[in-house]
C-alpha cells in the first residue's frame, strides 16, 4: 500500500444490506402482483395484457420526462413508477378503453407524485388515486365489466342485486371483475410479499378484521360465511388490504400506527359499502385514509427497550385515539350522509335524464315521481328475484308514476330486469295505464344476439303487448298465435322473446299485487 | 438449553469463516510501540517516564489520573523514544508514549509469574485490576475496577460474561473461549467473588459451537455459573441487549447496568483479570483478528498492546496483491472506525482490523433514494425507537423532538438501521451527530 494514499474514511456502518434497495423493494412488489397480472391476461386476453403494458410504460414515461424537464435526478430506476403502473392497470376493467391506463397512470405519476414532490413525498396512493380519478371522470369506461360485449354483473353488484353468489367463484376470481380481480392470486401475491419482508400484516389484518365485523353487524347479509367471504374477497378488499393500503409511503410508520391506520380503512370502507352508493368503497375508504396518516405518525411512539412501565405515562395517547376515532366517524359518516341527502337529488336528475323513456312507454303523463308505498315494495323485494317459479330471473328495478298537468295519475312505468336473455340482462321498461292495461314496452339494456335476439327490439314484436289489459302473456313458439295476450316468439329467439315476456309478466304481477 | 434473543436486529453476513482456520499466532512486533495516554473512558493517564528511559515489558509507562483512569503498561522492553502527539485510530490526535523496542520483550521482575494459587481477597482483586490496567475490551474501554467497584454488592444479580461476539469476521474472543476457557471462568469467579448475590452467566452465540461446547466443558459442575446459548444476530452483544436477554431486565439512557442489578464483562478482561490475578500480569497483549476480503491470510494473533496495524498486515500476508485497500476498519464492519491510514497502534480495547476492498458507504451514497417510510429501520432497531421519523427530527435539527418525543438518545449507534434501509440513508451519520450536539448543549 501507498504510504501516501488515505484510505476512505466515513461513519460507522461500514456494510449494507447490498440486496436491499428501493428497487428490490419495488421489485418484491412486482413479483407479488404477478399472480395477479399472469390470472389477468390468461383471463382476460390480449386486451387485458395491453391495458397492463400501456399503464406501465405511460406511468414509466410520465416519471421520466418530469425529470428530465425539471432538470431532477433520474428517479425512473427506483421501480415505483412501473409498481404504480402495474397496481393502476390491475385495478381497471378487463376491457377498459386504452386511454385509460394512459391517462390514468400520466395522472397517479405526474400529478399526485412528482408534483407533491417525488417518491416518498406523496400523501396519497398515485395509482389508487389515478383509479378514482378515472371513477369519476370515466364512470361508464370504469365499471363496465363486459367481456366480449358479454355485460354481466361484477360480484358485488350482482350481489346488490341479489344474486345467489358462487363464492368459490369470486374466490377464483373467474366472475367478471377488474384486471387483477382473483381474490387467490391476490391472496398469495399478498402472503409471498410478507414472506419477503416488503409489508407486515397489520394494516391488512386490522383493515379485514374491523371490515368483517362491519359487514356482520351492519351488512344486510350478517354474520352469513358466504355473504362475508363474498365481500372480503371482492370489491377490491385484498387488493387493497395487501397492496394498495400497504403502500409504505403513504401508511403510517409504527406498527401501532399500522393498526389503528388499518382499523380506520375497513371501519370507512364498511361504512361506504353499507351506506354508500358505490360498491368501490375500498378506493375511497383508502384515499380518505391516506390524509389521516400524517395525524396518524404524530400520535406517540411505542416505548423503545427500557421505558416500558416506565416513569413515562403515555397520557397522551387515549385523547388522541378518541379524536380520532371521533373524526374517522365524523368523516364516515358526512360522507355516507351526502349520499343520502343528495339521494332525492339525484332521483330527480335521474327522472328527468329517464324522462324521454319513460314518456315512450307513458305517453299521457307531464311529468313522473317515484311513490313511497311502491318504493318500499321493491325495496322489500331487496333485490330477489320477483316469483322465479314463474318468471325465472326478474328483477323489479323502479316503479314510477305518471302525472297529468292536473296532478291526476294517468299510468304507470315499471322498470323490470330479466337475467335469462341469451346473452345476459335484458331490462326494459312497461308503461301501464290505470287499469293495467300495457301501453307500451321500450328496451333500455339489451344484448342479444344481432339478427336474432335483436328483433325483439322490433316493432311487430314489441307492438304485440300494446292495448292489452291481461294477467299474464303466453309466449307462442309457433308464431300462429290468435288470443290477444298469446305473443308471436321472434323466430329461432325463443329464449330472449321468453325473457321478454317473462319481464312483461313481472311488471303486471307486481301491479296485479301492489296497484291495481 | 433454549437460545435467547431479543426483538430487531439483523443478520448481516458474518464472515468469521476468514479468521476461524489455522492456529492462533502469538505475534511479536518488530518496530516502535506506541501507547496513547487515552486508550480508556475516563481521564487520560499521566506519563510517569521520560525521554531515553529504558522500559521493561510489564512497566507502568503512564499511572492512572485520578480513580476513573487507567494505568497504561509497555508490552516490550526498550527506550521511550518520544512522547509526542500522534495519530490515534479513532481519527484525532493523543499524547503517544513512544517505545524503542529493542525485540527482547524482557518482563519486568515478578511479572508473568503464577505466584499465588490460592485465595484473594476482594481487595487484592480489585488491586491487581486497577494495578494491571484493565479497560472493557470488547470495544468499551471503561476501567474494570471502576465497574467493579460497587457500593452494594449485594444489589447485583448477575454477572455477565459476554461471549457474543456479533460483528461480522470478528473471532479472537471466539478463539479466546476456545482455547483459554478455563482462564476465562477463573476470571468469572474472581469478579463473583467480589458480588456475593450474583450468578454468573457466559453468554455466547450460538454460531459459536467450539467456544459453547468448551467454556460448557469448564462450567460443569460449576456453582452459580451457566452458559447462556444466545442467538446469533447482530448486535446480540450489546450491553442493553445482552442484559435484556440474560436477564430480562432493560437499561435506557444515562443508566448502568448496574442500575438492574447486572454487571457485563467482555470475555477478554475477565481473561485479563484472571492474569492480573494469578500471574500479576498487567494488560499488555491481547487475542486480536485481522480480517476482511482484502487480507491475504485472515487470521487471529495474540498482540503486544502499542503494535501498529502497519505491523500487523504485514504479519497477516499483506494486502491481497489484485486488489485495492478501500477502507481499514478499527474493529468490525458495523461498529468500527474507518481509519485513514494503517499508522495507528493497537489499544487495549480494539479487537479487530478489518480490511476492506470494496466500500460500502460509497456504493450506498450512488444508490441513494429518498426514503419510501418502508418502516424496516424501526423493525431492526433493538432498542426498539423509530430511526425513520429520528432522522427526519435530526435533519431539522428539531432536537427537542428528538430527545423527548423520539428518544434519540437511547440510540445505541449499532447501525442495524442504516445497514438494512433499502434508500441508503446516512441515518446513523445523522444520529451520531445530532446526539453529539445535543449533549454538547447540555453541557453548556
Amino acid at each position: 500500500m501507498n504510504e501516501n494514499q488515505l484510505l476512505n474514511v466515513s461513519s460507522s456502518p461500514h456494510i449494507r444490506d447490498r440486496k436491499l434497495t428501493t428497487g428490490q423493494v419495488m421489485l418484491d412488489v412486482v413479483l407479488a402482483l404477478m399472480p395477479a397480472t399472469v390470472f389477468g391476461i390468461v383471463r382476460y386476453g390480449l386486451h387485458a395484457l395491453l391495458v397492463i403494458l400501456l399503464s406501465v410504460l405511460a406511468a414509466v414515461l410520465s416519471e421520466y420526462l418530469f425529470d428530465l424537464i425539471a432538470h431532477k435526478k433520474n428517479t425512473v430506476k427506483d421501480g415505483s413508477a412501473v409498481v404504480t403502473g402495474l397496481l393502476l392497470a390491475l385495478s381497471l376493467p378487463p376491457e377498459a378503453p386504452l386511454y385509460l391506463p394512459i391517462l390514468g397512470s400520466i395522472f397517479a405519476i405526474l400529478v399526485v407524485k412528482c408534483f407533491f414532490g417525488g417518491l416518498g413525498k406523496n400523501f396519497l396512493n398515485p395509482a389508487l388515486t389515478a383509479r378514482c380519478f378515472l371513477l369519476i371522470s370515466f364512470g361508464t369506461a370504469m365499471t363496465n365489466f363486459s367481456v366480449d360485449g358479454v355485460s354481466s354483473a361484477t360480484p358485488l353488484a350482482a350481489l346488490n342485486a341479489g344474486d345467489a353468489v358462487n363464492v368459490a367463484k369470486i374466490y377464483l376470481g373467474t366472475t367478471n371483475g377488474v384486471i387483477g380481480g382473483s381474490a387467490l392470486a391476490l391472496l398469495i401475491g399478498g402472503l409471498y410479499l410478507w414472506a419477503a419482508g416488503g409489508i407486515t400484516l397489520e394494516i391488512p389484518v386490522s383493515c379485514i378484521v374491523v371490515f368483517t365485523l362491519f359487514m356482520g353487524f351492519f351488512g344486510e347479509g350478517g354474520f352469513a360465511p358466504a355473504y362475508l367471504i363474498a365481500q372480503i374477497c371482492g370489491g377490491g378488499l385484498l387488493m387493497g388490504a395487501f397492496f394498495m393500503a400497504t403502500d409504505p409511503v403513504t401508511s403510517p410508520v409504527t406498527s401501532r400506527g399500522h393498526i389503528i391506520y388499518g382499523a380506520i380503512i375497513g371501519l370507512l370502507a364498511g361504512l361506504f359499502r353499507v351506506y354508500g352508493s358505490s360498491a368501490d368503497s375500498f378506493s375511497y375508504a383508502i384515499i380518505i385514509s391516506n390524509m389521516f396518516v400524517p395525524f396518524i405518525d404524530k400520535l406517540p411512539i411505542p416505548k423503545p427497550l427500557g421505558y416500558k412501565g416506565g416513569e413515562y405515562k403515555e397520557r397522551e395517547f387515549p385523547k388522541s385515539a378518541i379524536n380520532l376515532t371521533v373524526i374517522t366517524l365524523i368523516a364516515g359518516l358526512l360522507l355516507s350522509g351526502v349520499y343520502a341527502m343528495t339521494k332525492t337529488k339525484i332521483e330527480e336528475q335521474e327522472i328527468a335524464a329517464n324522462q324521454e323513456s319513460y314518456l315512450e312507454v307513458c305517453p299521457d303523463a307531464e311529468s313522473f315521481q317515484y311513490d313511497s308505498d311502491l318504493d318500499a315494495a321493491v325495496e322489500a323485494l331487496a333485490g330477489e328475484a320477483y316469483d322465479s317459479s314463474s318468471f325465472g330471473k326478474t328483477y323489479i328495478n323502479d316503479v314510477l308514476v305518471g302525472y297529468n298537468a292536473n296532478d291526476e295519475i294517468v299510468g304507470y312505468v315499471i322498470s323490470v330486469t330479466s337475467g335469462d336473455g341469451f346473452e345476459g340482462d335484458i331490462t326494459l321498461s312497461v308503461g301501464l295505464t290505470t287499469d293495467g292495461t300495457v301501453i307500451k314496452i321500450a328496451f333500455t339494456t339489451l344484448n342479444e344476439t344481432a339478427g336474432m335476439g335483436m328483433r325483439v327490439d322490433e316493432d311487430a314484436f314489441k307492438s304485440q303487448f300494446e292495448g292489452v289489459n291481461t294477467d299474464a302473456f303466453i309466449l307462442n313458439k309457433s308464431g300462429s298465435s290468435t288470443e290477444e295476450n298469446e305473443i308471436d316468439s321472434v323466430s329461432g329467439a325463443s329464449t330472449s322473446s321468453g325473457a321478454v315476456v317473462n319481464a312483461v309478466n313481472t311488471a303486471l304481477a307486481f301491479f296485479a299485487e301492489y296497484i291495481g | 438449553m433454549s437460545v435467547k434473543t431479543f426483538r430487531g436486529g439483523i443478520h448481516p453476513e458474518g464472515f468469521k469463516e476468514l479468521s476461524l482456520g489455522g492456529p492462533v499466532t502469538s505475534y511479536l512486533p518488530q518496530g516502535d510501540l506506541v501507547f496513547p495516554v487515552n486508550q480508556h473512558i475516563g481521564k487520560p493517564a499521566k506519563p510517569v517516564v521520560k525521554k531515553g528511559d529504558l522500559v521493561k515489558a510489564g512497566q507502568i509507562i503512564a499511572e492512572a489520573d485520578g480513580f476513573v483512569s487507567a494505568n497504561i503498561v509497555s508490552s516490550c522492553s526498550g527506550k521511550v523514544k518520544a512522547i509526542e502527539e500522534r495519530a490515534t485510530a479513532s481519527g484525532t490526535t493523543a499524547t503517544c508514549i513512544v517505545i524503542e523496542n529493542d525485540g527482547e520483550f524482557s518482563l519486568l521482575e515478578g511479572v508473568g509469574k503464577k505466584h499465588h494459587a490460592g485465595t484473594f481477597s476482594n481487595k487484592d482483586i480489585l488491586d491487581a485490576i486497577q494495578r494491571a490496567g484493565i479497560v472493557g475490551m470488547g470495544g468499551a474501554g471503561f476501567p474494570t475496577h471502576v465497574k467493579l467497584t460497587s457500593k452494594n454488592p449485594e444489589s447485583i444479580d448477575y454477572i455477565i460474561a459476554n461471549g457474543s461476539e456479533c460483528e461480522p469476521y470478528i473471532t479472537c474472543d471466539d478463539r479466546l473461549m476456545q482455547n483459554q476457557s478455563r482462564g476465562i471462568l477463573d476470571g468469572l469467579r474472581l469478579v463473583l467473588q467480589l458480588f456475593p448475590d450474583a450468578i454468573g452467566v457466559i453468554a455466547i452465540e450460538d454460531n459459536k459451537p467450539e467456544a459453547i461446547k468448551s467454556m460448557e466443558a469448564v462450567c460443569a459442575g460449576e456453582k452459580g455459573v451457566m452458559v447462556q446459548p444466545v442467538q446469533a444476530k447482530y448486535p446480540e452483544g450489546g450491553e442493553r441487549n445482552l442484559i435484556s436477554v440474560v436477564s430480562g431486565r432493560d437499561l435506557k439512557f444515562g443508566q448502568l447496568p448496574a442500575d438492574v442489578g447486572c454487571i457485563v464483562c467482555n470475555v477478554a478482561s475477565l481473561y485479563a483479570i484472571y492474569r492480573a490475578c494469578y500471574f500479576s500480569e498487567p494488560l499488555m497483549k491481547r487475542y486480536f483478528t485481522v480480517s476482511g476480503d482484502a487480507v491475504a491470510h485472515p487470521g487471529t494473533f495474540e498482540v503486544p498492546i502499542g503494535t501498529s496495524y502497519q505491523e500487523l498486515v504485514e504479519a497477516a500476508g499483506g494486502i491481497k496483491p489484485d486488489v485495492t485497500l478501500k477502507k481499514a476498519l478499527s474493529g468490525g464492519p458495523m461498529m468500527g472506525i474507518a481509519m485513514p491510514s494503517l499508522s495507528a497502534p493497537i489499544t487495549k480495547a480494539s479487537n479487530a482490523l478489518t480490511l476492506l476492498s470494496e466500500d460500502d458507504v460509497e456504493l450506498a451514497e450512488a444508490q441513494q433514494t429518498a426514503c419510501i417510510r418502508c418502516g424496516r429501520c424501526s423493525r431492526v432497531c433493538p432498542i426498539h425507537l423509530i430511526p425513520q421519523m429520528m432522522a427526519d427530527a435530526a435533519e431539522k435539527k428539531n432536537y427537542e423532538q428528538y430527545e423527548k418525543r423520539l428518544y434519540g438518545l437511547d440510540c445505541i449507534a449499532c447501525g442495524s438501521c442504516t445497514w438494512v434501509c433499502p434508500a441508503k440513508r446516512p441515518l446513523m451519520q445523522l444520529f451520531k451527530q445530532a446526539k453529539a450536539e445535543i449533549l454538547a448543549a447540555k453541557r453548556k
